[in-house]
């Protein structure tokens, strides 16, 4: 596991130095021109259309004016000091940024797929065009998540290289289809539009998502590809819940109750799903360092040893996503806290779902610290990394299911 | 012989234990344990459910721990309490020693801890320039700082990133501990409870949850409530709830505003949120319909939780909620839920000299099925007040409309007239009936459907052992818009500690310390150079980032020469 030195020219231009460094920019302000737009614009933020305000005249001119600042900042900035155009602030984020981009186009072109308005009902919406693309992404993610298996057996045969292919192909559907959703979601009524982060479907989707973009993240920098198996294999797990959820009808587009209509449930629920995807990675890295010590033990004579990342790398590993999700976490669960403060009266009430969010944060907070204080390395904090992740999953299903509380709109009806 | 410890060394090792790291692990898990309990358990709940649920044994031992409101009892405010005492102590045990090495920065280092490195390389090269060398070492450590000293001979170039790291350690530890702070302060000098303030009255107490009990306090201003409202999706479910208030600060009106879910209301330090509403005591018109024979109805007045009272009868109602939307599912057990809307209902407790108390749900409308049949008038009917032992009860005439009143008891006049033994006694009597109401040769619209719902009225009303019937005439509806109110004069101390977590975060696990030593030996054919390196987060970036180095600074000079 070495570093990718020898990298394609293309990928050189478009992800290192002054392109990098410019789009970097101007994607921030365009962001942060939205964000003035939703916070200061004249007609402010419209909780029914908040989506065809980005996408209208007012909202391009917001979006492009921040944009066209970013970069006349960014042109300054490195002028002044050439050094800005290394930043690995720019270097990492700015393909994440991209991809976001190709799945907006990705999901405008689907919408070309939409079903005329007079075939599109409240009651039934199964013509729509969304769930063929998720149907799609379950597929491919299940696909991938068997290739990835079966790279561990054949590591030289195309066998890999596809089930990267395909797990980077399931991402941008899964993306893409969310977004032709928000669209979706105004087409019964434009009242009954909203973020597609409002059911335990939606979030699934893009929980899948944000946990196969991380870890193909890291795989990307590590060539830690063995551990797509286990992390391919969760997604998949998850695929099938997914599938459930929609063969009960839970996959249908509903209104939004009216403690939902805000627009921190579009900050705050996508950040949660930031964390909850790392530490399912971290989660796979966990099991990967497991059955990497199992077969260690056994002899080490297993060829899949080969293709393994060492003991050393994958506890890095683990500990590397645990780093990403756990200021995702943080940030996610202060942000509810705001967001409670606003909407119940108080930002902390030990509601099941807040504590439950307190019990993981506590869970990972300690890993690091037993990470920090020596002894505790290897197998205890593989198997810490593991649990973690199952109370992880509690704290995202159970308390939905089994407890009740003021998160009860993830409920399963 | 053992050195006795003194009592204030014993302190000095207890203060450093308490803020080991071991026992810091040892209070996250206690304290997320702990907290497991309070999400199992409902908590906050009537002490009668908990009774019934656990039986006096564990109800006891349950209560008397606290377990029922458990977040803020003794022995959790101790586990947090005693992570606050051991924040401290790390924090004051290592602060100042990370404050030091941030400030100092040895460039020179000691053969002996060399050894100790785990990122180390040495090698020898010849015919090179040492000023050179630095020279290449620098440009390739761009935002690198950097600090030369020359000892012994030795040359030392030593490069530092992100020296800073530490801040974040220090921000984030301190950071609970000011978020920790808020919260006392919340809960010591703040306060949170509920008000409901009917349509067009004001209200200016709130009343909370104090442990087992109820406490009550006065704010220093009432809330007028001008009129509250539902807005509603075109599917049926809530889209708004809104309520329109008035702030009255010493009698003198100073704010009117909207409150929605999400937008609350800031007055003088408290915030109003709306979070629920109910009836305010709307006004009831009972239709009464007398079940003496005498084809009589007349009209009660009364109001959603007050009491109206027959003379006559002794019959007594009293009113306990009004709803003018009543959806349920309509479907049998199995079948696709299918929710309808029932329309207005009242629910009221009917009592009276030898009756059995009962709890009614009565509707204004006949039941319409899903076929547009109408299926006479009906309501629901709980013999024991709960709501869970509801049976519906169908009164089998449509009430609305007074014909088919009238139609019901000339039947039953003309049923006590005919001979029971002939086998068309129902319709002849019928019949006769029809014809004392329409007039001959006349008859209502589906004739069919009223003459089932007269002949099930027969076997219906008659067995009902109340004097009166009272079914729901008219309504004016008047909510209640339920109130929360808080302050919390820590919740901004909360935000500045949360503040502090994220970027100290951020700083502590984005934003590792670097180190990297060159370190040049002149020896008599050349140089033995050494690179060290160090760092104490994200071990994988930088054992690339000092392979790089390695192979670069090699590559370079071995061209040259």
């Amino acid at each position: 596991m070495t570093a990718t030195i020898a990298e394609p020219e293309l990928s050189t231009l478009l992800y290192q130095g002054r392109w990098a460094w410019l789009r970097f920019n101007a994607y921030i302000g365009a962001m942060l021109g939205i964000a003035g737009m939703a916070m200061f614009g004249v007609g402010a933020y419209e909780e029914n259309a908040f989506l065809y305000q980005i996408l209208s005249m007012k909202g391009v001119m917001w979006g492009g004016t921040g944009a066209l600042a970013g970069c006349g900042l960014a042109v300054v900035a490195s002028t002044m000091k050439p050094v800005l155009l290394d930043a690995k602030m720019a270097r990492n984020i700015t393909p994440w940024l991209d991809g976001f981009v190709l799945m907006v186009i990705l999901a405008a072109i689907w919408a070309l797929f939409e079903p005329a308005q007079s075939q599109i009902t409240y009651e039934d919406q199964s013509n729509l065009f969304a769930g063929r693309i998720i149907m799609a992404m379950n597929v491919i993610f299940i696909f991938s998540a068997v290739s990835y298996i079966a790279y561990l057996f054949a590591p030289e045969s195309f066998i890999g290289r596809l089930a990267t292919w395909t797990a980077y192909t399931g991402v941008f559907l899964g993306g893409s289809a969310l977004l032709l959703r928000w669209h979706e979601s105004y087409l019964f009524d434009m009242e009954i539009g909203h973020a597609p982060v409002s059911n335990l479907y939606e979030v699934f989707i893009l929980l899948f998502c944000i946990t196969a973009a991380v870890y193909l993240a890291l795989e990307k920098r590590y060539e830690a590809k063995a551990m797509g198996a286990f992390v391919l294999s969760l997604v998949s797990a998850g695929v099938f819940f997914g599938i459930w959820l929609d063969s009960v009808g839970q996959s249908d587009i509903k209104p939004l109750v009216p403690a939902l209509q805000s627009y921190w449930m579009k900050i705050h629920v996508p950040m949660n799903f930031v964390g909850y995807g790392s530490f399912a990675v971290a989660c796979g890295a966990g099991m990967a360092y497991l059955v990497r010590h199992r077969l260690e033990a056994a002899g080490g004579t297993s060829k899949m040893l080969a293709i393994f990342p060492s003991l050393d790398q994958l506890d890095q590993l683990a500990y590397k996503a645990v780093a990403i999700g756990f200021p995702a976490f943080t940030l996610a669960t202060i942000l509810g806290a705001a967001w409670a403060a606003e909407a119940w009266g108080g930002y902390w009430s030990w509601d099941p779902k807040e504590t439950w969010a307190l019990i993981v944060w506590l869970i990972y907070g300690a890993y690091l610290h037993a990470r920090v204080s020596h002894g505790w390395h290897g197998k205890a904090l593989a198997w810490w990394a593991v649990a973690g992740f199952l109370i992880t999953v509690f704290c995202f299903l159970g308390v939905n299911m089994y407890l009740s509380g003021l998160h009860s709109y993830g409920r399963l009806s | 012989m053992p050195r006795m410890q003194t009592f204030p060394d014993l302190l000095k090792s207890l203060w450093q234990r308490i803020g080991s790291m071991s026992l810091a692990i040892i209070l996250l898990v206690v304290l997320a344990i702990a907290s497991v309990i309070g999400t199992v358990l409902l908590q906050n709940q009537n002490q009668a459910d908990y009774l019934q649920q656990f039986g006096p044994l564990w109800y006891w031992v349950f209560r008397s721990l606290g377990l029922f409101d458990m977040y803020q009892t003794w022995w959790f405010m101790s586990i947090l309490g005693f992570l606050m005492v051991s924040l401290t102590s790390c924090l004051w045990r290592n602060v100042p020693k990370m404050l030091k090495d941030m400030r100092t920065r040895k460039a020179a280092v000691a053969e002996k801890s060399l050894k100790h490195f785990k990122y180390l390389h040495d090698w020898q090269m010849q015919d090179v320039d040492a000023d050179q060398l630095q020279q290449s070492f620098r440009q390739r450590l761009q935002g690198w700082e950097f600090r030369q000293v020359e000892q012994d001979g030795v040359q030392y170039l030593r490069a530092d990133k992100g020296r800073w790291n530490k801040w974040g350690y220090i921000l984030v530890h301190s950071a609970i501990l000011v978020v920790l702070v808020g919260g006392w302060i919340g809960s010591e000098y703040g306060f949170r409870g509920n008000m409901a303030v009917p349509e067009g009255s004001s209200e200016h107490e709130i009343s909370f949850l104090q442990g087992t009990e109820t406490g009550h306090l006065s704010m220093p201003f009432e809330v007028r409530c001008n009129s509250f409202s539902i807005d509603f999706f075109p599917t049926g479910a809530p889209k708004e709830f809104l309520s329109n208030l008035t702030i009255i600060d010493h009698g003198k009106e100073v704010l009117t505003s909207d409150i929605i879910v999400n937008e609350p209301l800031y007055y003088k330090g408290v915030r109003i949120y709306q979070s629920s509403f109910g009836d305010g005591g709307s006004d009831i018109t009972f239709k009464m319909f007398h079940m003496d024979g005498s084809e009589t109805i007349t009209t009660a007045k009364t109001k959603v939780y007050q009491s109206w009272k027959d003379e006559k009868t002794g019959l007594s109602i009293k009113v306990t909620d009004f709803k003018p939307y009543n959806v349920e599912n309509m479907a049998n057990p199995g079948e696709v839920i299918d929710f309808q809307d029932l329309g207005p209902a009242v629910v009221y407790e009917l009592r009276g000299p030898d009756l059995k108390p009962v709890k009614i749900k009565a509707f204004m409308n006949p039941f319409i099925d899903p076929k547009g049949k109408n299926q006479g008038s009906f309501m629901m009917v709980s013999l024991t007040g709960d709501k869970a032992d509801y049976k519906p009860v169908s009164l089998g005439l449509d009430l609305t409309n007074p014909v088919e009143w009238k139609l019901f008891h000339a039947f039953m006049r003309q049923l006590a007239i005919v001979d029971k033994a002939s086998k068309d006694a129902n319709l002849t009597a019928f019949k006769t009936a029809m014809k004392e109401v329409f007039g001959a040769g006349k008859r209502p619209e589906r004739m069919q459907d009223v003459a089932m719902r007269t002949l099930q009225a027969v076997n219906m009303l008659s067995a009902l052992p109340w004097p009166m019937l009272p079914m729901l005439g008219d309504f004016e509806q008047h909510y209640y818009t339920g109130l929360q109110l808080a302050m919390d004069p820590g919740m901004n101390v909360v935000w500045f500690g949360s503040a502090m977590l994220v970027i100290g975060l951020c700083i502590m696990l984005y934003m590792p310390h670097r180190k990297l030593w060159l370190i040049i030996h002149p020896e008599s054919k050349g140089l033995h150079i050494t690179l060290a390196g160090m760092t104490n987060r994200n071990h994988l970036i930088f054992d690339q980032v000092f392979n790089d180095m390695f192979t670069q600074l090699d590559q370079d000079f071995r061209q040259n020469t």
